[in-house]
């Protein structure tokens, strides 16, 4: 597993991240990644089965919070818990497999709910070492 | 008092007027004293004000009450009244946690009679009353049953067995929003609604046992059923996965409103759509849905608590008088008829962690307290105090009849757990006389004392403005946290 490339940024009510990429799709992937970390200890989840999201919308910030919604409902619809994540450049948009499993009481520990990904102060920026997003969960 | 180029304006003692800027329609008013206005100033909660103040329709001003933080779109603690005709609902100026409240059982026990008893009564209600992040309801929902919980909220949970009339008749609102349809809910929030309900939750969702410790307003008190030295219920929780589901499916839907109507907002969060739109007029019927879901919820885990105080105290109902005095939400949009420009009229009032607050002679209350005043609850936090308040005339004609509803948050989560590593949380409760439950430790360390303002402070803003005014204090003996 790779090491972790999101960091929390300081926010009173809610959990503010920030991601980095290489490139959108890495940038994409290392956001989905995150959401898990928030949710469970990921190096405890197995790569049993795969997923795919797709981040619909205009622009890459619009792409990637419906990328996440989609993300989030996996887990709190079908209890899907992701260790890995893998994203691809498409005509359409940012295509993202996720690696993972459905929760199991007695092998994962849940850090915590996530009401939801919300759209406010969202963002990303190209750097010199590539992009950044920043994003608020509701928890 | 400044945040970053804006200057404030003093209007009273706790009340500051942010000047109307560049794309507000109104001015912005935030209650608090100048001590938490310093405090107010450092995050972002101000510049959400002024975003709230851009919604089209918005009336006389965008409020803030004095536990406000930076929250997403709207802050929490944020009020905003729009026009009918011309004004927008905001799913951001309701949160995802749509209707999530708080209600207080009253009962006839002294907190003296129960201290011995409440490590075997605790540890009871933690078994008995779900909670914690992934848990599920004592009651199987079919989705019939399920469609009725959306559109009769407390009233389902009366015919189901576990309300009384008098449940009911003590919850806002009669514990039904109008115009509920189950329709406007969609296939995936249903899903996620039908196996949580009567689920706690985690996060700062909580039920405590409660000593009255103070009383400040006698007739008040004694309208409510409150006296000095009682043991109290309360109990914080919303529409669990359900609204959260409705609140996120809105966004896209008005994002793509706004998209159509060239609608622009300084932040995404507050997408909206007005509220004689069909995407208006489908958010409000989803929202009523969710809203009743949050009633029955709440309903479903007093009635866990109650059965839960007659198991472990081989009590009748008759002996522990544990009646339901109010239950009131606060993060909702509702119609009301509220002054506006020396006229009455017909408001949508947004409150995302904002509490009605309606005054003596409200018909809007029920009878018995329509004396006295709507009761508030105003949680503070699981170490040191909370409080009973009760509606101001004040509250209508500066706040469209509204108050706080907590003390805020002042530490982030993270902030929160750093404090306390090393240190054992449930044992700090102890020492000052709380006992503790809870499903995650995560939780109760991001839950300390410490990170939230002081509830008092809060508290005697509100009072001091006219908007609510002190009935009780309230110290938590033993708590469930999700």
């Amino acid at each position: 597993m790779k090491r972790r490339r999101f960091r929390l940024l300081p926010h009173t009510a809610d959990i503010r991240l920030e991601v980095r990429g290489r490139d959108l799709p890495e940038l994409f992937a290392e956001s989905v990644t995150a959401l898990f970390s928030l949710l469970t200890d990921r190096r405890k989840v197995r790569a049993r089965e795969s997923r795919i999201l797709r981040g619909a919308g205009g622009d890459p910030v619009d792409q990637l919070f419906h990328l996440l919604r989609e993300a989030l409902l996996l887990h709190s619809v079908d209890r899907f818990l992701a260790r890995d994540a893998r994203g691809t450049m498409e005509s359409s948009g940012v295509t993202v497999e996720v690696a993972g499993e459905t929760y199991d009481a007695s092998r994962h520990a849940l850090h915590r709910e996530i009401k939801a990904v919300t759209a406010h102060a969202m963002a990303i920026e190209k750097g010199p070492g590539g992009y950044i997003a920043r994003f608020v969960v509701d928890v | 008092m400044r945040f970053q180029e804006v200057s404030f304006r003093k209007l009273s003692e706790n009340v500051w007027e942010i000047p109307r800027g560049k794309g507000m329609l109104v001015p912005g008013v935030i209650f608090a004293s100048e001590a938490m206005m310093a405090d107010i100033v450092k995050d972002e909660s101000v510049r959400q004000v002024m975003n709230v103040a851009h919604l089209p329709g918005i009336l006389r001003y965008s409020i803030g009450m004095p536990d406000i933080h930076w929250g997403y779109g709207f802050p929490i603690g944020g009020v905003a009244a729009m026009d009918v005709d011309e004004g927008v609902v905001s799913p951001g100026g309701v949160g995802y946690d749509i209707n999530c409240g708080v209600r207080l059982l009253r009962s006839d026990l002294t907190a003296e009679s129960l201290r011995p008893r409440l490590p075997e009564l605790l540890a009871a209600l933690h078994h008995e009353v779900p909670s914690g992040v992934g848990s599920t309801g004592f009651v199987r929902l079919s989705g019939q049953d399920e469609e009725k919980v959306l559109c009769e909220g407390s009233r389902w949970t009366a015919a189901a067995g576990f309300a009384t009339e008098e449940d009911v008749a003590f919850t806002e609102n009669g514990g039904k929003y109008p115009g509920a349809d189950p329709d406007a809910v969609s296939a995936v929030a249903k899903k996620r609604g039908r196996n949580q309900l009567g689920t706690l939750g985690s996060g700062n969702h909580f039920l405590e046992i409660d000593e009255v410790t103070d009383v400040f307003d006698d007739e008040a008190a004694a309208a409510f059923g409150l006296f000095r030295g009682q043991a109290v219920v309360f109990i914080h929780s919303g529409s669990r996965g359900l609204g959260y589901q409705v609140c996120d499916d809105s966004l896209v839907i008005m994002a793509e409103y706004m998209r159509r109507n060239r609608i622009e907002l300084p932040d995404r969060q507050l997408a909206c759509a007005h509220i004689r739109s069909p995407e208006g007029e489908r958010y409000l019927a989803a929202l009523a849905a969710a809203a009743n879901y949050a009633f029955a919820n709440r309903q479903l885990l007093a009635h866990q608590a109650r059965e839960t105080f007659l198991k472990v105290l081989k009590a009748g109902p008759r002996d522990l008088g544990m009646r339901l005095v109010y239950d009131c939400g606060h993060n909702n949009a509702k119609f009301e008829e509220h002054e506006v420009d020396g006229r009455k009229r017909r408001v949508l009032v947004h409150r995302k962690g904002a509490t009605r607050a309606y005054p003596a002679g409200s018909p809007d209350i029920p009878a018995a307290y329509r004396n006295v005043g709507q009761p508030v609850f105003i949680p503070g936090n699981m170490g040191t105090a909370s409080y009973v308040l009760a509606g101001e005339p004040g509250a209508m004609r500066l706040s469209f009849g509204s108050t706080c509803h907590g003390a805020g948050r002042r530490m982030s989560r993270t902030q929160a757990k750093a404090s306390v590593r090393g240190r054992s949380v449930a044992q700090d409760m102890e020492k000052r006389g709380v006992l503790v439950a809870c499903a995650s430790w995560k939780t109760l360390a991001e839950e300390i004392p410490e990170a939230y303002k002081d509830v008092t402070a809060v508290v005697d803003v509100v009072h001091g403005a006219g908007i609510a005014r002190k009935v009780a204090k309230l110290k938590p003996m033993a708590v469930v946290k999700g």
